[in-house]
C-alpha cells in the first residue's frame, strides 16, 4: 500500500508539469492582452509599453514558459499583473474563505444525503422516499444564482435571520462568521446534496439486492444492524468517487455563490483572473486545482481499499 | 492670515452642510434643504457596500472608476469641485494663471498634516506631482502632460511651469492626479509594487485607511485632525468609522440597505430604484451624471461606416427616448455629445435627433446609394442589460430599413477589437465622465488620440479643441466647444451619443444624507449620524 501510495504521489509530478503547459498556452492563446484590459479607463500608450516590458510580455511564449516555471518550482509564482499583489499572498488570503464554505458545504451534502438516502432506500416508495426524490429533482434543476437569491429575500429580507451576504473572519467573531456562513453553505451544498442523496439511495438498493444481505437476514440480525454494519459500507464505493470528485472541487471555489453572498473565496478571483487575462493568477490557480483533484482522487483510491478488503494495491492477492 | 484661511474654508465648504431632511429625487442639481438649527451628531459607524473591490489605493497607478470612491476619503487634492461642479479651493486656497498661461501658481494650506503626522507643503506637492509625471507606468502621466516642471517658491507657494497653455490642467488636479500622497508613508512601505495595498494612514483626507482585505472589506476610520468644517465652524468628519465592503452583485447590494446591514449605496441597478423610493426606511437621490453612453463606429477606410451619412442615419433612426425608458429603466438623461449637464459648456438646446426619424434615416442611406446598410452590433457575452439594449436598437432601426446584427463576443475580445480598429460596426462604450469637458472628448475624438476607437479623425475639429485648450477665458472655451461638438455629432458624426448617466445615492434614514454629486462620489466628510 505505501508503495502504492509514493508511486501515485511521484505521478502526481508529470502530471502537475503537463497541466500547466496546457493552460499557459492555452490562456495566451484566447483573444485578449490583459494590458488593454488593465488600461481600464486610462490608456496611457508609453505607461502601457513600460508595464508590458516590466512584466515580460514582450517575449516569446517558451521564454515567459520557463521564466515562470523555474520561479515557481522555487515557490514563486509572480505577482498579479492586475494588483501587483504576489500570486501566492493572493490565493493564501482567500483559501481559509473557500475552505470554510466548501467544507462545510460539503459536510452538510454528505451528512443530508446519508440519513435521507439511507431512510429513503430502506423506507422506499414511502411519502419520506417521494418527498426526497422531489428534493433531488429541484436541488439539481434549480441554478445555483437563483437559489442563492431566493433564500437571500426570504431568509434575510422577509425573514431578518441571516445576513444579506458579506463575511465575518472566523478569528475575529465565531458566532457572526457562522451567521454569515449558512446561507451559501446551503445553496452550495444543495446540487451535490442532491446528487449524493440519488445515490446513496440507488447504491443501497443494489446492495440490499445481494445474496449476502438475504443471509444477514436469515442470520435474524436486526434491521439496524444489517443496514449499518453490511449494506452501507458497501454502497459507499460509488459514493465515496463522488465526494472525492466534489473534494476537489472545492479549491476551485464555489463561484457564483460567492459572487452573490460577497464570500471573499478563491471563486470571484478566478473569474477576475480569466476575465482580466490575469496570467499569472490563473495559472497558479488552475495548478493548485489539479493538484486538488489529484490529491482527493488518491484519498479516494486509499478509501476503497479500506471500505472494500478485496480491493488491494500491492500487487498480490489478500 | 489662519482668520482670512478659516473664512475662505467656511466659504468653500457652505453647500457641504449637514443636511438634515430627505433630499429631492429627480433632475440636476439636486441638493437637500439646508438643515434646522439642529446641531450635527458626532461619532458612529456607517456601512457602504460598494459596487467592486478597489484594485488600487495608489492615485498613481489607479485606472478604476471604482477605485476613486475610497480615495476621495482618504486623500486631499489640491482642489476639488462643489456639488454644482463648480472646481473649489481644497488644499490650494487660490491659484493664478499668468496672462501667457504657461505659470500656474498655487497658494497652499498651512494647517495640513498628513495621517502619519507629517506636514503637508509645497515640497509635498513637488515630490507628488513628479512621482505622477516620472514613474514608468504612472497612469497620471497623460493628465499631467503638460506640466514641464514643480517649483517651490514658499512653503506655500507652489508654481507649475507649462510647455503650453492647458486650461484643463486645475480640472486635472481636482481628481487623482492632483491628491498628496505622504512621501514618508510611501518609501516606508518600500516596493511601490505594494504601496497600492498597503496605503495606510498614507494621506491626508477626512478618513484614514486603516485596514484593506481584497474582496472583503476596507476600514476607514475619522482623521481627527483633518483641516475641514462645516459652515457652522464645526469639524469634520462627523462619522468615527466607515466600513466598506465590495458587492458585486446589485440584488445582495441593495438588500443589504433594505435588511440595514448597510447604511450606504452610491449604485443600484434602475429596476430596484422605485422600491428604494418607496421605501420607508431609505432615502434615494439621483441625478444626471458626468458620465456618457455611446455606439462607436469604426470610422477608418474600408469599413461600413467609414461613410458618415451612415453614422448619421443609425443616430437619426435611434429612439434616444425608448431607450432611457425600457433599456436603462429612466436612469439617467437623454444626450447627444460628450458634453454632459453640469459642465459650463453645456447648451440644454442643442438636441440635434430629439425625435426618432427613420424615414429620413431611410432616405439618408438612399442617398448614400450603395445598396441596404447591414453591419455588427457587438455586444459583451456577460452582459443581459447591454443586450437588451442592443435588441432595442435594432428593432429601431429596422424601422429604418438598417439591419443590425447582434453579434455576442467576450468582453475581452471585443476590447481586443476595439484597440486594434478592426470590429466591424458599432460597439457599446460608456465613459465614467470628467470634471472638465475636456475631459469627455479630447481623448475620444482627437485623430489618433487612446480613445478614439472609431479612427476619427476631423481637422477642423481638431483645430477647435485646441484652441479650446490653449485659451483660460471660458466664454472662448464654450464658443469652441460647442463648434466642435456641432461637428462631431451632426456633421460629421465622431459616434453616436445614447445619452448620460446617472449619479445615484441611496442612504439609510439612519443617517444625515450629504449632498449628491454629478461625479457620483459620496462625500462621507458631511454625513452624520440622524438624530435619535
Amino acid at each position: 500500500m505505501t508503495q502504492y501510495i509514493l508511486r501515485r504521489l511521484l505521478l502526481m509530478i508529470p502530471v502537475a508539469f503537463l497541466v500547466t503547459i496546457l493552460v499557459f498556452t492555452l490562456i495566451r492563446l484566447s483573444p485578449g492582452d490583459p494590458l488593454v484590459i488593465y488600461a481600464g479607463e486610462e490608456r496611457d500608450p508609453a505607461a502601457l509599453e513600460a508595464l508590458r516590458r516590466e512584466y515580460g510580455l514582450d517575449r516569446s511564449m517558451p521564454e515567459q514558459y520557463v521564466l515562470w516555471i523555474t520561479h515557481a518550482l522555487q515557490g514563486d509564482l509572480g505577482r498579479s499583473l492586475r494588483t501587483r499583489q504576489p500570486v501566492l499572498d493572493a490565493i493564501v488570503e482567500r483559501l481559509p474563505a473557500t475552505l470554510e464554505l466548501g467544507i462545510t458545504a460539503l459536510v452538510l451534502s454528505i451528512t443530508v444525503a446519508l440519513i435521507v438516502g439511507t431512510l429513503s432506500a430502506v423506507r422506499r416508495n414511502s411519502p419520506l422516499d417521494l418527498l426526497a426524490t422531489g428534493f433531488t429533482l429541484a436541488g439539481v434543476s434549480l441554478p445555483n444564482f437563483f437559489l442563492g437569491l431566493l433564500l437571500i429575500l426570504v431568509l434575510s429580507l422577509a425573514i431578518r435571520l441571516f445576513p444579506p451576504g458579506g463575511y465575518t473572519a472566523l478569528r475575529e467573531d465565531v458566532w457572526d462568521n457562522v451567521r454569515h456562513l449558512i446561507l451559501p453553505a446551503i445553496t452550495l451544498a444543495t446540487a451535490s446534496m442532491a446528487v449524493n442523496m440519488r445515490q446513496v439511495r440507488s447504491s443501497l438498493l443494489d446492495t440490499f439486492g445481494q445474496d449476502y444481505m438475504r443471509t444477514a437476514r436469515a442470520k435474524g440480525l436486526s434491521e439496524t444492524l444489517i443496514v449499518v454494519r453490511h449494506a452501507l459500507k458497501n454502497a459507499l464505493i460509488p459514493v465515496v468517487t463522488i465526494v472525492g470528485l466534489q473534494v476537489g472541487a472545492i479549491i476551485e471555489g464555489a463561484i457564483i455563490t460567492e459572487q452573490i453572498y460577497s464570500w471573499p473565496g478563491i471563486g470571484k478571483l478566478a473569474v477576475d483572473s480569466i476575465n482580466g487575462r490575469d496570467y499569472p493568477v490563473v495559472q497558479a490557480i488552475v495548478l493548485v486545482s489539479a493538484l486538488s483533484f489529484m490529491a482527493s482522487t488518491l484519498v479516494v483510491d486509499v478509501l476503497y481499499a479500506w471500505l472494500d478488503p478485496r480491493i488491494s494495491y500491492s500487487g498480490h492477492r489478500s | 492670515m489662519t482668520r482670512i484661511l478659516a473664512i475662505l474654508t467656511v466659504l468653500a465648504l457652505v453647500t457641504g452642510a449637514c443636511a438634515g431632511t430627505p433630499p429631492s429625487t429627480t433632475g440636476g442639481g439636486a441638493s437637500p434643504a439646508p438643515s434646522a438649527a439642529a446641531k450635527p451628531t458626532y461619532g458612529g459607524t456607517v456601512t457602504f457596500v460598494l459596487e467592486n473591490d478597489v484594485i488600487d489605493f495608489d492615485p498613481l497607478k489607479s485606472r478604476a472608476f471604482v477605485d476613486r470612491n475610497i480615495h476621495y476619503q482618504i486623500y486631499d487634492s489640491l482642489v476639488r469641485i462643489d456639488e454644482t461642479g463648480k472646481i473649489v479651493p481644497w488644499l490650494a486656497t487660490k491659484w493664478d494663471t499668468s496672462t501667457d498661461g504657461k505659470t500656474v501658481t498655487f497658494t497652499l494650506r498651512d494647517d495640513v498634516t498628513y495621517h502619519d503626522g507629517t506636514k503637508f507643503d509645497a515640497d509635498s506637492v513637488k515630490w507628488n506631482i513628479e512621482r505622477y509625471i516620472k514613474t514608468a507606468g504612472s497612469q497620471r502621466a497623460g493628465e499631467l502632460a503638460s506640466v514641464d516642471t514643480v517649483e517651490v517658491v514658499s512653503p506655500t507657494t507652489v508654481k507649475f511651469n507649462l510647455k503650453a497653455p492647458f486650461s484643463p490642467l486645475v480640472a486635472n488636479l481636482v481628481d487623482r492626479a492632483g491628491m498628496m500622497v505622504s512621501r514618508k508613508a510611501f518609501e516606508a512601505v518600500g516596493n511601490p509594487d505594494d504601496f497600492t495595498r498597503k496605503a495606510f494612514k498614507a494621506g491626508s483626507g477626512p478618513f484614514m485607511l486603516t485596514e484593506a482585505i481584497k474582496d472583503d472589506h476596507m476600514t476607514l476610520e475619522k482623521n481627527a485632525s483633518w483641516w475641514g468644517k462645516d459652515k457652522d465652524g464645526n469639524k469634520l468628519p462627523y462619522l468615527d468609522k466607515i466600513t466598506v465592503k465590495p458587492f458585486t452583485n446589485s440584488d445582495t447590494r441593495f438588500t443589504n440597505l433594505r435588511t440595514g446591514d448597510a447604511q450606504v449605496a452610491n449604485k443600484i441597478a434602475g429596476k430596484d430604484v422605485p422600491t428604494a423610493r418607496s421605501e420607508s426606511s431609505l432615502a434615494y437621490q439621483e441625478r444626471a451624471a458626468l458620465s456618457f453612453r455611446s455606439l462607436i463606429p469604426n470610422r477608418a477606410a474600408g469599413f461600413v461606416f467609414s461613410e458618415k451619412r451612415y453614422v448619421k442615419a443609425v443616430s437619426m433612426a435611434i429612439d434616444r427616448a425608448q431607450l432611457l425608458d425600457k433599456g436603462y429603466f429612466n436612469l439617467g438623461a437623454v444626450g447627444y455629445g460628450t458634453i454632459a449637464p453640469s459642465h459650463f459648456a453645456f447648451d440644454a438646446s442643442f438636441k440635434p435627433f430629439e425625435k426618432a426619424d427613420p424615414e429620413g434615416a431611410k432616405k439618408l442611406v438612399q442617398e448614400v446609394a450603395a445598396g441596404p446598410l447591414k453591419f455588427e452590433l457587438l455586444v459583451s457575452s456577460g452582459d443581459p442589460a447591454t443586450l437588451t439594449i442592443a435588441t432595442l436598437i435594432k428593432d429601431q432601426l429596422q424601422k429604418a430599413d438598417i439591419v443590425a446584427d447582434i453579434q455576442q463576443l467576450e468582453f475581452a475580445k471585443i476590447l481586443e477589437l476595439q484597440s486594434a480598429h478592426t470590429f466591424k460596426g458599432l460597439t457599446f462604450v460608456g465613459w465614467s465622465g470628467r470634471i472638465d469637458p475636456d475631459g469627455n472628448t479630447y481623448d475620444h475624438i482627437y485623430t489618433k488620440r487612446p480613445f478614439n476607437d472609431s479612427s476619427y479623425s476631423n481637422a477642423d475639429v481638431d483645430k477647435l479643441l485646441d484652441e479650446q485648450r490653449a485659451t483660460a477665458d471660458q466664454e472662448k472655451r464654450k464658443t469652441a466647444l460647442r463648434k466642435a461638438e456641432q461637428i462631431y455629432v451632426v456633421d460629421d458624426p465622431a459616434r453616436i451619443w445614447l445619452g448620460f448617466g446617472a449619479a445615484q445615492l441611496l442612504t439609510s434614514k439612519k443617517v444625515n444624507a450629504p449632498p449628491i454629486y454629478p461625479d457620483q462620489i459620496v462625500r462621507f466628510q458631511f454625513m452624520s449620524m440622524a438624530a435619535r
